[in-house]
């Protein structure tokens, strides 16, 4: 069996075609309405949001927890620890 | 609760577009925003002006901005003032220039603020102008 690499998504945003920042209101919009534990993934076309929602994340204090680059888009993994 | 304030006096519409942007992200960073929109950037804000998307463009990205119909300034305030804590001034001076109301604009304005009231809500943070 393959290393276990992935973690268990709970909720997938998908932000594929917007302009930043896009993703990440789409990415605020949703994690508001999820419980603590959540793990998100939020999926982003536009390269700037994929680097600025890691930053984001640590800014507001919530848990990053990996940036995986994909066929066309990025994939952002966050848990909503607060 | 760190605090950034904007004096939007251009109605460039990247301009506006690079404070829409900034001002919202801010907003939704636990950062306290206020923008103050004064002198030709307020006719930017007018109903017409809007509808008829007839805003001073300086250049490609501009063009692309009205071409590729994401969202607008005016969208990005009102994401910061939803998911955030943003808020936006009209220029008591320049509104009254064109001898218009708020009603006039489109509806992102909180109030109607002369430059005291503004410096008083800019006071402690940054403020930028553009």
């Amino acid at each position: 069996m393959a290393e276990d690499t992935g973690v268990k998504i709970d909720e997938i945003v998908d932000g594929r075609g917007l302009f930043c920042p896009g993703p990440l209101m789409e990415l605020i919009k949703t994690i508001q309405l999820k419980p603590v534990g959540t793990v998100l993934s939020v999926l982003s076309t536009d390269e700037g949001s994929a680097k600025d929602i890691p930053t984001w994340i640590q800014k507001v204090g919530q848990e990053y927890l990996k940036t995986e680059k994909k066929d066309g888009y990025w994939e952002v993994i966050v848990k909503k620890v607060k | 609760m760190e605090r950034i304030s904007f004096v939007l006096a251009s109605d460039s519409l990247e301009k506006m577009h690079a404070v829409g942007l900034i001002a919202s992200v801010a907003a939704v960073s636990q950062m306290e925003v206020n923008v103050f929109v004064t002198m030709n950037a307020v006719t930017a804000f007018r109903k017409s002006t809007v509808e008829k998307k007839g805003f001073k463009v300086d250049g490609e990205i501009g063009r692309h901005l009205l071409e590729k119909g994401g969202p607008m300034f005016y969208d990005l305030l009102q994401q910061g003032k939803m998911m955030g804590t943003l808020k936006v001034y009209a220029c008591a001076m320049a509104l009254e220039l064109v001898g218009e109301k708020l009603d006039q604009f489109v509806p992102v304005f909180d109030e109607v603020l002369g430059v005291a009231g503004f410096l008083g809500k800019a006071e402690g943070g940054q403020v930028l102008f553009v």
